[in-house]
């Protein structure tokens, strides 16, 4: 199970990871990418964290939680 | 209820409101009662058996995060208090600073922190209240005068801001109980908790629970305001009806804060684990009620922009959603043209996508406003002003006071 998470400190909305990943990344009307809670296919997951210009996407690991 | 004199302080601060106890005041008692030192073992067993929550807006159990750090980890006391409605963390440190700071002596020592507790306070005569306590126990304590803001309260903010960096939330969010202070493990809670457990040591369990329910004994501060029989900083029992604390309970209370809820709280009472039930969070403790002189949606579009001001700029949703639904909600006020199905779509859409909490606080504060004061929306959309003016009862000026 791959998910993928942004940290939004440093997304800044190029959109890049929607176009790569359409079936699960839509955009907001701003721009930024709408991640759904659905797991995503591994490789295209690693694509899209090795191709967004801000280093903003991360493939989460199950959440600690405190 | 008990009426405590707040004392006169420098006219360049705000005067502290008036102190209202129901029942027996223990965080507001004239003297504080002698803290015995515990152990951690102790400390952790103890708030297990009171169901100890911590006083910031999270209420986290106290037990486990006292459990959850090495010995030796420093503790962090956050006194920042930047909710603009909130007076009630700088009312305990300007009255009972004696009782705060043997609170943290305590926790210091049962956790073998090898440096002073650091207090993060925005608040001078707090600040100042704090040293002179401390200097009266002979304790050692890092009191730090901050300007971050509400947002800048977030305690990764707090610790970015005092390490010289920008006082803003982290990315990534890391546990202080991790990494806090100097990268090193932190017992970090708001000032309230502190002086909870140093009545929870004075008084043991049994003695701390002889007031409030069982499933959540104790009493908590809280900031009233607004249309309410009393206004000020009480102390209350958990357990007692927030219809005895407002007036009603049968129309519009905000709840908590700006990170708050409004609803109509029938039959509601003071007590974090019930109101969770309601949906509800009792955040920084605050209750509001409105006049019927005063606009609400006006008042909520007020709050609501500066809610959108207050963001740290750092992540896209909550700096663009966050001022879009500001001017959505402040044209609403205006009585123009809205689109209400679009402006809720924004709201659901910026909740929970920021590095911190506060577009899922901000948005819960706006989507709540919309359903209590659903009528008043509806006419304003229809064209139709009220009328009323904004009366301002909803403060959105910062009151820590100072120069800025
Ligand atoms: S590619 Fe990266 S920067 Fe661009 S929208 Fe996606 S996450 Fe944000
Ligand atoms: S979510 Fe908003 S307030 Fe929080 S760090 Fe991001 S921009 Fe700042």
């Amino acid at each position: 199970m791959t998910r993928l998470a942004v940290d939004w400190t440093r997304c800044d909305g190029h959109g890049l990871c929607a176009r790569l990943l359409s079936e699960s990344i839509t955009l907001d009307e701003w721009g930024f990418p709408i991640l759904t809670d659905a797991p995503v296919d591994e490789d295209a997951a690693r694509t899209a964290v090795s191709v967004c210009p801000a280093l903003a996407l991360r493939i989460e690991h199950p959440a600690r939680t405190a | 209820m008990t009426v405590t004199d707040p004392g006169t302080l420098p006219a360049l601060f705000p005067a502290t409101p008036p102190l209202l106890t129901l029942g027996e005041p223990r965080l507001l008692a004239a003297a504080p009662p002698a803290v015995p030192s515990r152990d951690r073992a102790w400390l952790v067993h103890a708030a297990t058996d009171v169901r100890l929550l911590g006083r910031g807006g999270a209420a986290f159990p106290v037990a486990r995060k006292l459990a959850s750090v090495p010995l030796g980890a420093r503790v962090l006391v956050n006194a920042s208090e930047g909710e603009p409605a909130s007076f009630k963390d700088r009312a305990l440190m300007r009255h009972s600073p004696d009782l705060v700071v043997a609170g943290i002596r305590l926790v210091a020592a049962a956790l073998g922190s090898g440096r002073p507790a650091v207090v993060a306070v925005e608040d001078e005569p707090s600040a100042q209240a704090l040293a002179q306590a401390a200097g009266r126990a002979g304790a050692e304590l890092d009191v730090r005068l901050t300007r971050h803001g509400f947002v800048g309260g977030e305690i990764g903010a707090l610790v970015n801001g005092m390490e010289g960096r920008a006082p803003r939330p982290d990315g990534r969010r890391v546990l202080p109980t991790e990494r806090g202070l100097a990268g090193r493990p932190t017992f970090a809670s708001n000032v309230e908790t502190f002086a909870q457990l140093a009545l929870l040591s004075a008084l043991g369990p049994a003695g701390y629970a002889a007031v409030g329910p069982a499933h959540e004994p104790g009493t908590s501060l809280t900031t009233v305001l607004g249309a309410t029989p009393v206004n000020g900083v009480v102390e209350v029992p958990h357990g007692t009806a927030l219809r005895d604390l407002v007036g009603h309970d049968d129309g519009p209370v905000l709840v908590g804060g700006y990170h708050g809820t409004w609803a109509v709280p029938t039959g509601a009472r003071v007590s974090r684990v019930e109101l969770r039930e309601r949906a509800i969070g009792w955040g920084a403790g605050v209750l509001a009620v409105l006049p019927a002189d005063t606009c609400p949606v006006a008042e909520v579009a007020r709050v609501t922009d500066w809610l959108a001001e207050a963001s740290a700029r750092q992540c896209g949703p909550c700096v663009f959603g966050l001022r879009a639904v500001a001017d959505d909600v402040q044209a609403l006020a205006q009585a123009r043209p809205v689109d209400l199905e679009r402006l809720q779509a924004r709201v659901g859409m910026v909740r929970g996508r920021g590095a911190c909490h506060h577009p899922t606080g901000a948005t819960g504060f706006v989507a709540s406003a919309l359903t209590v004061f659903a009528e008043d929306v509806a006419r304003h959309r229809a064209g139709h002003h009220c009328g009323r003016a904004d009366l301002g009862v909803l403060p959105t000026t910062h009151t820590t006071g100072g120069v800025r």
